[in-house]
């Protein structure tokens, strides 16, 4: 069995009288891919925030390599600094060129010299095919150019997992192919991955566990296998046939 | 003294055109150290309004920062509502009257076109870090930012960037608005201008100069500033850092091959 990363205990989270999750379980192995599906609505990007304490469960515990990052003792920033993001809107910093935007958190966050930084960056870049771009500015990439930096960005930052919350929902049917073969690449690497994806067949080609999620709760989860194949709750069934019928 | 206006004009210019230059330098002085300092009151203000306020955090820390933003409240409201002119009045000849301090006038110039920018330029800096949108802070953050390293290295430059022409806005209302400390007796652009009206009573002559030379000094800047604007944004295009000329259109990942093998 491999080792567990993390570890979501009965994670909660309202906004005011409007509860989002219920009761939210579930573990994550390391070198899992899992895929979180859902309709919108459903509480999956929430919980991926969460997660990242982007923002704060109302109830709960979210335990990292065996210790409760919600007791108030762990620092928020270098929680994050171990667990990468990836948005949809993919939040590169406009006042940097895509190089610097994959340095800043290394010197930064992790104190790393600029030299290693930007070998490290350039590692990176190189991987997700972006490294003859690193002298542009954010606004002069494309849509799927600028999610694989910010892949490139997080991977950096060296996290012992990836969180990516839509990464393709604001990207056209090209860019969303380049963007899926950084990730799927990244999967067959080994790299743990928590991914909230509206694409089914993504989902169930490269992950290794699968969450469908529905009004804020789990409603089933199991192998992609499963999961597509035969899904044993109705509401699963049904959303997964509003798909393949499509 | 000729009797044609223009000939009034270089006349005056003859006799006077140090005074009218040494006037202008001082009204630029006042200008552009006020503006500095404004800007950094300005600034540090406005990143104190943006702190956010977490219910986690302490009673004390909330205390405090309640407390300082208060302060900071009053003395943007305070100072934005009362006009600069009767401010230096007040601060000049008060500080004196009340609290027997003596102030020297330049120092009273500074400050007052300083503290005066200040308060405008807190609320210009709150405007611009909260036009920042959210998703700056959120991607720093999720590399593990402090909320100082975002500030300092995401959001500040960029909110700095869009607030330029505001703070372009704020040195020329200060070229031209120094204008009002003549009343504490600073010989600046104006003061030298009606010193120079009243000696032979060419008021007409010798404010046409003072307009000519106040344009220059505002034009020039506004020209300068946009320029600036223009090298922070850096270059319009960028180079590509290959010489392979197939990595020259966007989805250059060429996986694709790969799967139709599958």
């Amino acid at each position: 069995m491999a080792e567990t990363l993390l570890e979501i205990r009965h994670l909660s989270k309202a906004f005011g009288k409007n509860v989002v999750l219920k009761d939210i379980d579930f573990s994550v192995q390391k070198g899992d891919v899992t895929s979180i599906i859902g309709a919108s609505g459903s509480g999956k990007s929430t919980m991926l925030r969460c997660i990242n304490l982007l923002e704060t469960p109302t109830a709960g515990d979210i335990v990292y390599h065996g210790k409760n990052i919600l007791d108030g003792k762990m620092n928020a920033a270098s929680y994050r600094a171990k667990v990468g993001m990836v948005f949809q809107s993919f939040n590169l910093f406009n006042n940097m060129t895509v190089l610097e935007n994959c340095i800043v958190g290394q010197t930064k966050v992790l104190k790393m010299g600029r030299e290693e930084a930007g070998k490290n960056a350039m590692k990176y870049l190189e991987k997700v095919g972006m490294a003859p771009y690193i002298n542009a500015k954010p606004r002069q990439i494309s849509g799927g150019q600028k999610q694989r930096v910010a892949i490139a960005r997080a991977l950096a930052m060296e996290p012992e997992v990836l969180l990516f919350d839509e990464p393709t929902s604001a990207l056209d049917p090209q860019m969303v192919g380049e963007v899926l073969e950084v990730i799927k690449k990244l999967a067959e690497e080994g790299m743990t991955m928590l991914i909230v994806t509206h694409e089914m067949a993504f989902a169930r080609d490269v992950s290794s566990h699968v969450v469908y999620m529905a009004n804020g709760v789990i409603a089933e989860e199991g192998t992609p296998q499963q999961i597509f194949a035969e899904p044993r709750n109705p509401l699963t069934k049904e959303f997964l046939n509003r798909f393949t019928k499509g | 003294m000729p009797g044609d206006f223009g000939g009034r004009i270089v006349y005056l210019l003859q006799q006077y055109g140090g005074s009218f230059l040494k006037g202008a330098g001082v009204t630029m002085v006042i200008a552009l150290v006020g503006t500095f300092i404004g800007c950094l009151i300005g600034f540090v203000a406005g990143i104190i309004q943006t702190i956010p306020v977490e219910k986690k955090d302490s009673v004390v820390k909330r205390g405090i920062l309640w407390i300082v933003k208060f302060i900071l409240n009053v003395y943007v409201e305070v100072f934005r509502g009362t006009p600069m002119m009767a401010q230096a009045m007040f601060i000049y000849f008060g500080s004196a009257a009340v609290f027997n301090i003596n102030m020297s006038m330049w120092f009273a110039a500074f400050f007052i076109v300083s503290i005066n920018t200040g308060a405008y330029m807190a609320e210009t800096m709150r405007g611009g870090i909260l036009s920042i949108d959210e998703g700056q802070t959120e991607g720093a953050k999720a590399i593990g930012m402090t909320h100082v390293q975002t500030m300092l290295y995401v959001i500040l430059p960029q909110a700095i960037r869009n607030i330029m022409p505001q703070i372009g806005n704020n040195l020329i209302i200060n070229i031209k608005d120094t204008c009002v400390l003549s009343i504490i007796g600073i010989v600046e652009l104006f003061y030298t201008t009606k010193g120079v009206a009243g000696a032979f009573y060419t008021y007409f002559e010798a404010f046409t100069i003072a307009m000519v030379i106040y344009f220059i000094l505002t034009f020039t800047c506004s020209r300068i500033l946009r320029f600036w604007e223009g090298k922070l944004d850096g270059p319009d295009s960028y180079d590509l850092a290959t010489t392979d000329t197939l990595a020259y259109t966007s989805g250059m990942l060429k996986y694709s091959d790969k799967e139709k093998e599958e």
